[in-house]
C-alpha cells in the first residue's frame, strides 16, 4: 500500500506544498522547561507533541515534521540525553504518523549538531556523518516519508547530512540553509553564499533546497528570488515571524499571521514550491497561508 | 617598518604560524614590543571592520583571533608587569546561562575580547548564575558577559542581576547581555549595562564601559 502512495515530490509538481510552523516555540508555549531537550517530550509528554502536530494538519499543512530537530546524538549529549537517541527519534515518527491524514506526509526533521568545524570549533566531517547516519536511519526505519534537513549554518555540515540521508533510504531529501542578511547580501555565518550552497546541495543529491530560520518573512522574499536564480530544483522557504522579544515576561514575535501570509504569497510568486513557518509561527500562520494558497 | 606591515598582514590573513614567527622575530630583533603589539591590535580591529562589512565571516574572525592569541602568547612574557597592566583592558567573565547550550556567539565574543586585550575567563555553556558570580569575585573581574539564545533562558540574565543586587555587589561589575532575542528594552528592564548586536560591537561596548 505504501508503495502506491505518491511521493511528496509528485505533490510539489501539482501544487504549492504547505509545511508546518514552529515546533520549538510551540513546545515552550506548552510548558517545555528551559534546559530540557524538545525531543524528551516525545516520551514524557507525547500527547502535547501530538496535539501540536494535529493542530498543524488541521490548519492545512500537507506535511508535518517529527519533533527531532535536536535528535542527533551529539546534540542530545550536550543536554545529557545521549542514551535516548533511538527512543526519542522512533517515538517522534510514531506520534506524527498517528495524526497524519492519508494524503499528507511525515517529514523526518534533522537539525544541526551545534558543533563546528575548525577554526570555529573542533568537530570533524566524520563526526557529522556518523551522527546524521544514526539519526536518519532511525527516522527512515520508523517510516518517515521524506527527510527535512534544516537550519544548517555551515554548508559542509548540510552536505554531510544530505549524503548520510542518501545512504540510509531512498526517500526525498529536503535541505534548508540558514542565511543572515549582511551588507553584502545573504550568507551563512560561515560565509557560504546562496550560489555556493545551491551548487553543493544539488551535487550531494538534495531533491528540494531552501532556506529557513533567523530571517523574517519580509527578508525571505529577496532571498528566494536569488535562490531561484541559483537552482532549477524545487525550493522550500520557512521564515521566522521576525525576531523574538521578551515583553513583560512573554515571548513575542513581531510579525502577525496576516503580514506573514502576505510575504509568503510573494515568496510563492518568486517561485518557491514549498512553504511553511519557522520560529514564532503557529497554526494561525499556517491557516492563513492555507487560505491564501487556496485562493490561487 | 616592513615587519609591522607583515604583522598586520598575518592577523588579517589569519595566519597563525606566521603571526607567531613574526612575534619571535620581533623579540630577536629587539624591537619595541609595544609598537609590535600596536600593529597586531590595529590589524585585529581592521578584521572586526571586515566582519561588520560582510567581507569576513565566523571562520576568518576566529582564525584572526587565534593568530592574535598566538602572537600575544609569545610577546606577553617579555613585557614588564607594569606594561601588562597598562595593556590589559580589564578582566571579563563570560558564559552562556544555565539551561542554554548555544555557545557559538559567546565563544566568538570571548575570542574577540581576548584578541583586543581583555583578560577573558570563558565558563562555557549551561553555566549557573552562582558560577558566574563566584568566578567574577575570584578573579576580581570588571565585566560579566552573559549569553542566552532562548527567550526561556533569558530570565537567567535577570536572575544574575538580582543575585548581584542581593549580595550587594551589583556596582562591582558591569553586566553585558548577549543573545539574538536580547533587546535594549530587556537590558533596561532588568537593569543590565548593555548589549550589542555582534561580537565587534560587543568589544567596542566593553571598551567604552571600562573607560567609565
Amino acid at each position: 500500500m505504501l508503495t502506491t502512495k505518491k511521493s511528496i515530490l509528485d505533490l510539489i509538481k501539482e501544487q504549492v506544498v504547505l509545511l508546518d510552523g514552529a515546533m520549538g516555540s510551540e513546545l515552550i508555549a506548552a510548558g517545555l522547561p528551559a534546559g530540557a531537550p524538545s525531543e524528551s517530550w516525545n516520551v514524557t509528554a507525547p500527547e502535547k507533541v501530538k496535539q501540536i502536530h494535529k493542530n498543524y494538519f488541521d490548519a492545512g499543512s500537507n506535511a508535518v515534521f517529527t519533533n527531532t530537530f535536536g535528535g542527533t546524538r551529539v546534540k542530545l549529549e550536550t543536554q545529557h540525553h545521549g542514551d535516548k537517541v533511538e527512543e526519542y527519534n522512533a517515538k517522534a515518527v510514531e506520534i506524527v504518523r498517528s495524526v497524519c491524514p492519508d494524503d499528507c506526509f511525515v517529514g523526518g526533521d534533522i537539525g544541526p549538531t551545534g558543533k563546528f568545524l575548525p577554526p570555529v570549533g573542533k568537530a570533524t566531517i566524520d563526526d557529522f556523518s556518523e551522527n546524521f547516519l544514526e539519526q536518519a536511519k532511525i527516522l527512515a526505519e520508523n517510516g518517515v516519508d521524506f527527510f527535512f534537513i534544516e537550519t544548517m549554518m555551515d554548508i559542509k555540515e548540510a552536505e554531510a547530512a544530505v549524503l548520510a540521508a542518501h545512504k540510509v533510504a531512498n526517500i526525498p531529501i529536503f535541505a534548508s540553509i540558514t542565511y543572515q542578511k549582511t551588507k553584502r547580501g545573504y550568507f551563512t555565518v560561515m560565509g557560504n553564499s546562496i550560489d555556493q550552497c545551491a551548487t553543493i546541495l544539488e551535487k550531494a543529491g538534495a531533491d528540494v533546497i531552501g532556506a529557513n530560520c533567523t530571517i523574517g518573512s519580509d527578508d525571505m522574499i529577496e532571498l528566494i528570488i536569488q535562490l531561484r536564480d541559483a537552482t532549477k530544483l524545487p525550493i522550500s522557504a520557512k521564515p521566522n515571524a521576525g525576531m523574538p522579544e521578551l515583553r513583560k515576561g512573554e515571548t513575542v514575535y513581531p510579525t502577525i499571521p496576516d503580514d506573514f501570509a502576505q510575504d509568503i504569497a510573494q515568496i510563492v510568486n518568486a517561485k518557491a514550491n514549498v512553504v511553511g513557518g519557522c520560529c514564532g509561527t503557529d497554526p494561525r500562520y499556517i491557516r492563513k497561508i492555507a487560505e491564501l494558497l487556496k485562493g490561487k | 617598518m616592513a615587519i609591522f606591515d607583515e604583522c598586520k598582514e598575518a592577523i588579517i590573513q589569519g595566519d597563525i604560524d606566521r603571526a607567531r614567527e613574526l612575534a619571535n622575530q620581533a623579540l630577536a630583533d629587539k624591537l619595541d614590543l609595544n609598537m609590535v603589539i600596536d600593529a597586531f591590535s590595529e590589524a585585529i580591529r581592521h578584521v572586526g571592520d571586515l566582519f561588520d562589512e560582510g567581507e569576513y565571516f565566523l571562520p576568518e574572525l576566529m582564525r584572526s583571533a587565534e593568530a592574535m592569541k598566538a602572537a600575544m602568547a609569545v610577546l606577553t612574557p617579555h613585557l614588564t608587569t607594569g606594561e601588562i597592566e597598562t595593556r590589559s583592558l580589564g578582566k571579563v567573565v563570560i558564559g552562556t546561562i544555565e539551561g542554554d547550550i548555544h555557545d557559538i556567539g559567546k565563544t566568538l565574543v570571548a575570542s574577540m575580547l581576548a584578541a583586543e586585550g581583555f583578560e577573558v575567563y570563558d565558563l562555557g555553556a549551561d553555566v549557573p548564575v552562582a558560577t558566574f558570580i563566584e568566578k567574577a569575585l575570584e578573579v576580581d573581574a570588571q565585566l560579566i558577559c552573559i549569553s542566552a539564545l532562548l527567550t526561556t533562558t533569558m530570565v537567567g540574565q535577570k536572575k544574575l542581576i538580582e543575585q548581584l543586587v542581593k549580595q550587594n555587589i551589583r556596582d562591582r561589575f558591569k553586566v553585558l547581555l548577549g543573545g539574538a532575542p536580547v533587546s535594549k528594552n530587556w537590558v533596561a528592564e532588568i537593569g543590565a549595562d548593555g548589549t550589542a548586536e555582534n561580537a565587534i560591537s560587543a568589544v567596542k561596548l566593553a571598551k567604552e564601559l571600562m573607560v567609565h
